[in-house]
């Protein structure tokens, strides 16, 4: 049996206003409010509201055998509170099917997992609480901010009660010979790993509407044959899991509606359901569904899945990249010490790992990717920006 | 006496202290009865009949084209950045004429003036040089070229009696202006094309100063520093140039009174961030004195060709949120940056002048400058460091940061000094030159 895992990642930061030096003075508010609720508006109506009106109606249609998992940020459910309440109560008509599972991960989809692991943990509880408190829903699996993994993340969210599966990329030169087709264990055994199959993960995700590709139109046949020929790998009766991990915003916003995203959707359960041997399954299912001796994998470097190299070069890179984030973690303690939760609240909407990624200077195909989600010129405006947002944060410590 | 007057910046057409310069110059001028019709790179082709002190703020304006005046007279204007649209300026230095309107074929500078048998040999060579040198395809060089021939026609059909032509890019105009009304021209030395460059830099511009300072009848260097340049480097005959000090006036609606943005002591970088500037020194000094004074902020504010690569080092050498960029600034802002620093730093490899300490200085900011440029000749207020002596920059930024009081009283003696620099006296001896190359040039012409 082969169990497809589609998992969305559903995340808007709250992104910078061109914060100048004399803005500072001001005391006046760095976020802008008015960018972050267009946006949020915006992909609501071509994303998250459709694609969430199609997914209900898919898992009432196959009755419980349609399975999907997300994982919702905090900064992101505080905006829909804000700009587009309707659009979080589709997702909690969604969970109240028990179709869907929530997966825990930090509240600001942030990198406190590299620098501070005190923050790291509290951000977790956060986002654990936050998912209790809006879906009564208890979060048992984890995944990092952009599928972020190290072996140092499994020991840490070991360490809280509950989380049995962490979700990570597929990365070749971690994976070798070995196929992501299955699930792993953590390096100290303790916490199933469940790696993204990124050739067709991406195929959805990236290349759907590219008419470059030579594969160009992707079909639900076409797409439903190559997972298919997928289980030629399976025996022993083992159970294999596909891990289709995407943004959420593929659908309708990354790849537009015109693309025939939609339609793809529509029909593709309904052809897997056909199939005997293909299925959907649950994050929390994977200790169930591994009917085998799990191999385990060790990740002595961190991997992630954006960019081409797959590692923290998206966010972290250049010395703007690296003087901003230090900066900000130097500063947590003080701010935690001093006491007052607004302070403490900024500096950690100033943590979701966005900004950093606005600063990113690759070029080649990942830069117009980074250009394309980027609400500034050029990495140097966001950079400009971010450190005088921190300037101003450190006048009112 | 009435002046046509060629200049690239004014208010609120502006990128540097150029166009300060010659805003408090051209007010006080006016207010000393000289009438002014002034020649800007204007989007629109237009001139500037300055006639009464009021006018350098609003910009009283005539279309060379009878069309474009009717249509400018009968439209109304709710505000004055209507107006300023409608002209074609605008605070953003991008607002100079657009290369899509420069006509193509204006490479061809007007040639038959110049080879035509009434000019002499010297006077030919000179302007084969600069129209050999005005070829080029970069922006700047063809807006110089659409600049040039408007000259032409504004020469012909205005009235006036000398002509004034301020820096390298007005020289041509002037120049030509000069052949075609028979009447002298002075060129302003702002600066040369070694201050921009921090080096030997473009020929071409070299030798289009050269010839417009040869072709003059006078030139006027904005220091002893500069005055020394025109000689040792372009070789201009001594008599021919006179020094006229750069003044400073606190604008009539500027608010001194401190008005502090950070807890912690500002050092204040302010102007172009191009080489000629040293922001490279700034740099490396606030490395220094962040090691000692890490409550310091030090700011650059401004922008310029280097602002990507020092942003880039700043972030390398781990400054934090110490060291921070403001990018472009317009007037009001200026101000208010001004009301937030403590200490004024202009580390200049080569400054002509330098209005932007004295502004300052007005504003009651310690200012340390550069022993390399013009200002340190007539400010004593100050601390003067070559721009090279970063330990005796660090040394002395350490001092004030320690010793607030010292600051603060230096500050104010400043102000007080820098009040008394006037433009009228400035103004004064530029109508004294103007009188005295006008009875020299009716004595040559007459005799």
């Amino acid at each position: 049996m082969l169990n497809i895992i589609f998992y969305f990642q559903v995340h808007q930061p709250y992104r910078l206003k061109h914060f100048n030096v004399l803005d500072i003075a001001q005391g006046s508010d760095m976020f802008d409010d008015q960018l972050n609720g267009q946006v949020m508006r915006k992909v609501s109506q071509k994303c998250y509201l459709p694609t969430n009106k199609l997914l209900l109606e898919l898992i009432k249609k196959h009755e419980g055998r349609f399975k999907i998992s997300y994982s919702i940020t905090g900064t992101a459910i505080e905006q829909f509170k804000r700009y587009s309440p309707e659009t979080l109560d589709s997702f909690k008509a969604l969970v109240d099917t028990g179709c869907v599972e929530i997966i825990g991960e930090t509240y600001y989809h942030s990198l406190s997992f590299l620098y501070d692991s005190n923050e790291f943990l509290d951000q977790v509880m956060m986002h654990r609480d936050l998912m209790k408190q809006e879906f009564g829903y208890d979060t048992v699996s984890f995944r990092n901010t952009e599928l972020i993994y190290q072996d140092r993340l499994s020991d840490l969210v070991f360490e809280i009660e509950g989380f049995k599966t962490i979700l990570t990329e597929g990365v070749d030169r971690i994976l070798q010979w070995r196929s992501p087709l299955y699930a792993y264990k953590n390096y100290t055994k303790d916490i199933n790993l469940l790696l993204k199959y990124y050739q067709l993960s991406d195929d959805i995700a990236f290349r759907f509407s590219n008419r470059d590709w030579p594969e160009y139109p992707l079909t639900v046949d076409k797409f439903v044959n190559w997972i298919d020929h997928l289980t030629l790998s399976e025996h022993k009766g083992r159970n294999q899991f596909l891990n289709l991990f995407m943004d959420y915003e593929t659908f309708g916003e990354h790849q537009w509606a015109e693309s025939g995203i939609f339609d793809f959707m529509a029909h593709f359960p309904t052809e897997i359901l056909k199939r005997e041997n293909l299925g959907f399954a649950h994050p929390k299912d994977t200790s169930d569904l591994a009917n085998y001796q799990q191999e385990s994998i060790s990740f002595p470097d961190a991997v992630s899945w954006a960019d081409e190299q797959r590692d923290l070069s998206a966010w972290l890179e250049n010395d703007m990249q690296h003087n901003a984030i230090e900066t900000l973690y130097e500063m947590f303690n003080r701010i935690k010490s001093k006491g007052d939760p607004k302070l403490l609240k900024t500096a950690r909407l100033l943590s979701t790992s966005d900004h950093f990624y606005y600063m990113c200077a690759k070029y080649f195909q990942d830069g117009d990717v980074h250009k394309y989600f980027s609400p500034y010129d050029s990495p140097d405006q966001a950079y400009i920006y971010y450190i005088n947002a921190l300037a101003a944060l450190e006048e009112r410590l | 006496m009435k002046i046509l007057m060629f200049t690239w910046e004014f208010p609120p057409l502006i990128s540097g202290g150029l166009g300060m310069a010659c805003y408090g110059m051209i007010k006080a001028l006016l207010a000393q009865g000289i009438k002014i019709d002034l020649v800007l790179p204007t989007k629109e082709f237009v001139y500037f009949p300055m006639r009464q002190v009021e006018d350098v703020d609003t910009l009283p304006v005539v279309f060379v084209d009878a069309e474009k005046q009717k249509s400018y007279v009968y439209n109304t204007f709710n505000t004055v950045e209507e107006r300023l649209e409608f002209i074609g300026i605008s605070q953003q230095p991008e607002s100079y004429f657009q290369l899509a309107d420069i006509r193509r074929d204006s490479i061809a500078l007007k040639k038959e003036y110049w080879l035509s048998e009434t000019v002499n040999m010297e006077e030919r060579e000179l302007w084969q040089e600069m129209t050999a040198n005005l070829i080029g395809e970069e922006d700047l060089i063809r807006k110089v070229q659409e600049y040039t021939l408007r000259a032409e026609k504004l020469a012909k059909s205005l009235e006036y009696d000398l002509i004034h032509a301020h820096d390298w890019l007005c020289y041509p105009a002037g120049m030509l202006a000069r052949k075609i009304g028979g009447k002298p021209l002075i060129v302003h030395i702002h600066a040369t094309e070694f201050d921009r460059a921090g080096g030997p830099g473009d020929e071409r511009i070299h030798k289009i100063e050269h010839a417009g300072m040869t072709v003059a009848d006078k030139v006027i260097a904005v220091s002893q520093y500069t005055a020394q340049m025109i000689m040792s480097r372009y070789r201009i005959d001594t008599a021919k140039i006179k020094i006229v000090h750069n003044a400073f006036s606190v604008p009539d609606d500027a608010v001194i009174a401190k008005q502090r943005i950070f807890k912690g002591p500002v050092i204040l970088f302010l102007g172009r961030i191009t080489l000629q500037k040293g922001p490279d020194y700034f740099l490396e000094m606030s490395q220094r004195v962040l090691a000692t004074h890490p409550e310091a902020r030090f700011i650059m504010a401004g922008t310029g060709d280097m602002s990507r690569k020092l942003l880039r080092r700043s972030a390398s050498l781990k400054l934090r949120n110490r060291f921070l960029f403001t990018g472009f600034l317009n007037r009001k802002q200026v101000e208010r940056i001004l009301q937030a620093a403590d200490i004024y730093v202009l580390p200049s490899v080569s400054e002509p002048f330098g209005i932007s300490p004295l502004e300052a200085m007005a504003f009651g900011i310690t200012s340390i400058i550069s022993k390399q440029s013009g200002v340190a000749e007539v400010v004593h207020h100050a601390f003067k460091i070559d721009f090279w002596d970063t330990d005796l920059w660090v040394e002395t930024i350490n001092h004030l940061i320690e010793n607030p009081q010292n600051c603060v009283k230096m500050g104010i003696d400043g102000m007080h000094e820098v009040n008394r620099i006037q433009w009228d006296e400035a103004a004064e001896k530029i109508r004294q030159l103007y009188s005295v190359t006008l009875a020299e040039y009716i004595r040559k012409v007459g005799a």
